[in-house]
């Protein structure tokens, strides 16, 4: 034990000077800002501000430990020195992180009932402080504001206020485009003036100023932004405490990549975690995350975003969320790229440099857009197309020319799963009485959920899947004899145990086609679905494939005549799947509900984490058959 | 009436305890949120009653009564007057503060930090992170003060422009009240000092209040008024020409007519005083000892860079005074002759 008591002391020991160190680097820094305000000292408490937060914080943390004033005020005696010094300059006091925390010393400092005279003085001192803070009238004209009867603190917002448009005004008439090639702008102000804004990036008031640094940055090219305002916006960001309207949050994102990335991730984040999550609900998401609008006003961004998608769909492709996401981000973002002013608008194809026009236009056209007895052609022509660019990738057979085709084939997969409402219109199309063309519906399906035959067995899942379907379709048609709970048993055990020596054909898939069936098939049996359900226990994926169905058909690419029946068959199956919630996690499948989400989220972290791009690409899939050497 | 002096002195009397009485030790977050309404409310009375001089002065008297009530109470206690009540919720706040009897939980909850939403001041009597909200305001001013000083962005700073527009408004009041021009003179008096001691700051004010764009006829009335008020205070144009900054009077030049013709006698009255000393070889004034023949010079520039038109006619006239003067061209001898050879250079 006397052993350690030393080992302890030098620790302590050290520890205390490396306090003193800190504190006397901190309260020279202090010192040199409050001498003089020339640019160099602003640009260094700019890029000292967080740090200083962070020291702060464990000053903070120090004094809250220990057991009165008059203790700290012995252990720190420079403590006092540097709070006051920091509290008199107002690039300190301006920002919201480093005045919060520099209060937060001062109330740790106050005593409630001080013992003694060094912890009054304590307390005198603070409440002078404060009082100055609040009330001090500065070098202000103080006789005329009296006599104009205008209290303090209304003048100094009026004054704010008016600081920020005459700047604004400087700034947006810096850089007229109506100059001619000769006149110069004046925008190197732009990078002094974002400097100074470091310490505002949080305040609402500042906004407007902020909003216009961003972009006037993003319209000329000699307005430069400081690196310590792009740093300090996305750490606002990050901690959601900034304050900005639109159009300037996509000006940020042009700016600052981190900060697009970010937002992507939490969208990313937010979604794909939340198992709970409605289609609804989702697109609510995606639309009020802004960044559908960015993208189409931005090609840029999209390209950014893009990319993220497709390195998530690299790495977890069988989630079914994350398709889903992808897909309605898009549907949102081709809707705004269609609504874009002609001045703004870029052709898609810029939008899509890896994939080629004859593929992009018709992907990219909606459903809504062409009359719906055009969609048997398209989905013929779509679906011929992409058998085309699988034979010729697997034509092609080692060397260097089958890299490129396997990733012609990724490509036209990706933007398959972005314009996925094609698939859901090929689903359509096959719970219907109609016969035709149903193997290139089917090959479509397939390879929407099976892209290759390099680990996802496409050819041998056609073959399952076309089996199904005329399952399904003998099934739903029996309707004099509609089945018994024996004769979906092998529906059921496809779904829940399927063999085991063969890869599974996708849940969804399965599920998918039986809810079209259900909704769409003329007069079949009502019950299938919700023996079914009751059978697997699947109830949540029904719901929310069912979700997701009503969420398309409501978007209007129903024929007039049958929306009605469509929609109320729809309300019926959600009627009576509701019932089944009482059943919920005690029905009897449960044993294989679990084994079946467990595949679904083995593409996922383990953890439940959030997962980004670089983390996804340390997760090493066995088998996964876009893992080739042309990617990582 | 009863009710509004009951109210007022009760104001008063309150102000009196948040500054002085150990009371304040359990006083609440609602008990201060109420003693701002109270304050807020008096200051709707000075605005509604100040230029009310029966009402006012009834007020006074009550005040002036509650003010001695109070001495017994508070031996050191500031009197308040009516003008006071004007900015009662400072003087509140003021008395808070400075009260050690003030609880920590009350100074916790006026610097409260965690409310970053934006607050209008005016009509939100929460007092929650009030104080946080005005530390921020004068430092953001502070900040960006010293960016727009450094990048020279408008001609008078943001503080002048707000001053001098508030001015103008409370002008523009006083004379749709009643049109006596006296009362506007009077009012301009209180607020401006009368032009006494005419600080830099003022003439920045006075300036920015005469620059002001709202094109109204309000507005143009209201100039007039100030421009008349400021020509009779000769001392303070004066101070103001001397001081103001080059792109201020050309602005106020090429504003007004009036000013322009009063600028130009300034610069005429000057040269006239001037003196040519044979030791430092140089025209010099006693009366005005910063101001240099360059000054002088370059003020008639500006002048003329504002109104080129104007250039000619005084031209001219300096020439019939070099002309009075003997009309030599040797330097020395005709301060106008002297200044007309610089103005030609």
């Amino acid at each position: 034990m006397s052993q350690l008591k030393p080992e302890i002391q030098t620790q302590r020991m050290t520890e205390t000077l490396q306090d003193v160190k800190k504190i006397q680097f901190w309260l020279d820094k202090a010192v040199a800002w409050s001498q003089n305000k020339s640019p160099d000292t602003l640009r260094d408490i700019s890029r000292h501000l967080r740090k200083l937060c962070a020291y702060l914080q464990q000053l903070l943390i120090h004094v809250n430990s220990l057991s009165s004033t008059t203790e700290a005020m012995e252990k720190l005696p420079f403590m006092g020195q540097l709070l006051g010094r920091l509290c008199w300059n107002f690039h300190v006091t301006a920002n919201d992180t480093s005045r919060e925390v520099l209060f937060q010393c001062l109330w740790a400092l106050y005593s409630e009932h001080p013992s003694n005279a060094v912890e009054r003085k304590a307390n005198q001192w603070i409440q002078n402080v404060l009082c100055h803070f609040a009330t001090e009238e500065g070098d202000g004209p103080q006789a005329v504001m009296k006599g104009l009867f205008l209290p303090l603190h209304e003048y100094y917002l009026k004054v704010l206020g008016k600081s920020v448009s005459l700047l604004q005004e400087e700034i947006v008439k810096s850089c007229s485009s109506l100059g001619g090639i000769n006149s110069r702008c004046s925008c190197d102000k732009i990078l002094a003036t974002s400097e100074a804004c470091v310490p505002l990036v949080t305040c609402g008031d500042a906004a407007p100023l902020i909003g216009a640094l961003l972009q006037r940055a993003e319209t000329c090219v000699q307005a430069v932004l400081s690196e310590d305002f792009l740093h300090a916006l996305n750490t606002a960001y990050s901690s959601k405490c900034l304050v900005l309207e639109e159009q300037s949050v996509v000006s940020l994102w042009c700016h600052s990549l981190s900060t697009l990335e970010e937002a992507v991730l939490s969208l990313l984040e937010s979604v794909v975690t939340n198992t709970a999550t409605t289609p609804q609900k989702m697109l609510e998401k995606v639309s009020q995350s802004l960044l559908p609008k960015a993208c189409a006003q931005n090609c840029s961004i999209f390209l950014v975003v893009n990319d993220i998608f497709r390195s998530t769909m690299k790495h977890a492709e069988g989630n079914e969320n994350m398709k889903s996401l992808i897909q309605l981000f898009s549907l949102c973002f081709l809707k705004e790229h269609a609504q874009l002013q002609t001045q703004m608008y870029l052709p898609l194809k810029y939008f899509f440099p890896q994939t080629s026009q004859s593929l992009l236009i018709p992907m990219s056209t909606l459903p809504s857009e062409m009359p719906q007895e055009a969609w048997r052609l398209h989905l013929n022509w779509l679906s011929s197309s992409l058998q085309r660019l699988t034979e010729e990738e697997e034509k092609g057979d080692g060397g260097s020319g089958s890299h490129r085709g396997l990733h012609k084939v990724f490509e036209a997969w990706f933007l398959l799963v972005q314009c996925s409402h094609w698939v859901q219109v090929a689903l359509q199309l096959l719970s219907t009485n109609d016969l035709r063309d149903c193997s290139a519906l089917l090959w479509l399906l397939t390879f929407y959920h099976h892209p290759t035959n390099r680990g996802h067995h496409r050819t041998m899942q056609l073959v399952r899947s076309q089996k199904l379907w005329k399952h399904l379709h003998s099934l739903f048609l029996n309707l004099a004899h509609p089945p018994s709970v024996d004769q979906l048993q092998p529906l059921i055990t496809l779904l829940t145990s399927p063999p085991p020596q063969q890869p599974p054909l996708a849940p969804t898939l399965i599920l998918s086609l039986l809810v079209n069936f259900a909704v769409f098939f003329q007069s079949g049996p009502t019950h299938i679905l919700q023996m079914v359900v009751d059978g697997s226990g699947l109830l949540q994926e029904v719901v929310c494939v069912l979700s997701s169905l009503e969420l398309r058909l409501s978007e209007g690419s129903c024929r007039e005549s049958d929306t009605n029946r469509v929609h109320i068959r729809i309300k019926e199956l959600q009627k009576s799947l509701d019932t089944c919630v009482q059943y919920g996690p005690w029905s009897p499948a449960v044993n294989q509900t679990h084994s079946l989400t467990h595949t679904v989220k083995r593409f996922e972290n383990d953890e439940g984490v959030r997962t980004s791009p670089k983390q996804l690409t340390g997760l090493r899939l066995c088998g996964n058959p876009w893992q080739c050497d042309f990617y990582h | 009436m009863e009710s509004v002096l009951k109210n007022v002195s009760s104001s008063v009397e309150l102000l009196a305890v948040a500054a002085h009485s150990s009371v304040v030790e359990h006083w609440q977050e609602q008990t201060v949120s109420r003693a701002f309404q109270w304050a807020s409310y008096c200051e709707h009375l000075h605005s509604r009653f100040h230029s009310n001089p029966t009402v006012r002065g009834t007020i006074e008297k009550q005040i002036q009564q509650t003010n001695q009530h109070l001495l017994s109470a508070f031996p050191g206690c500031t009197q308040v007057c009516f003008s006071d009540l004007s900015r009662l919720r400072h003087l509140l706040l003021q008395g808070l503060l400075t009260n050690p009897k003030l609880p920590l939980s009350i100074m916790k909850t006026l610097f409260d930090s965690k409310h970053p939403a934006e607050r209008t001041y005016s009509e939100n009597q929460d007092v929650h992170g009030l104080c946080n909200y005005i530390v921020r305001c004068k430092s953001a001013c502070k900040v960006l003060r010293l960016l727009t000083d450094s990048l020279a962005v408008g001609a008078v700073g943001a503080d002048a422009e707000v001053l001098g527009e508030t001015l103008m408004e409370r002008l523009e009041a006083v004379m749709s009240q009643s049109g006596d021009l006296c009362k506007a003179e009077h009012f301009l008096d209180s607020v401006l000092q009368g032009g006494e001691g005419a600080t830099p700051h003022l003439c920045v004010v006075i300036s920015a209040a005469l620059l002001t764009r709202k094109k109204s006829a309000a507005e143009t009335a209201s100039h007039a008024v100030l421009l008349d008020w400021l020509l009779k205070r000769h001392s303070t144009l004066k101070h103001m020409v001397t001081e103001a900054p080059t792109a201020l009077i050309t602005d106020l030049v090429k504003r007004h007519l009036k000013f322009r013709d009063a600028y130009c006698n300034v610069l005429k009255e000057w040269a006239s005083d001037m003196e040519y000393s044979l030791s430092e070889g140089e025209w010099t004034t006693q009366t005005n000892p910063t101001l240099t023949f360059q000054n002088l010079t370059q003020h008639f520039l500006t002048l003329f860079e504002a109104c080129p038109s104007v250039r000619a006619e005084v031209e001219k006239e300096l020439n019939i005074l070099k002309k009075s003067d003997g009309d030599f061209e040797v330097g020395g001898l005709s301060v106008w002759g002297d200044l007309l050879s610089a103005l030609n250079q």
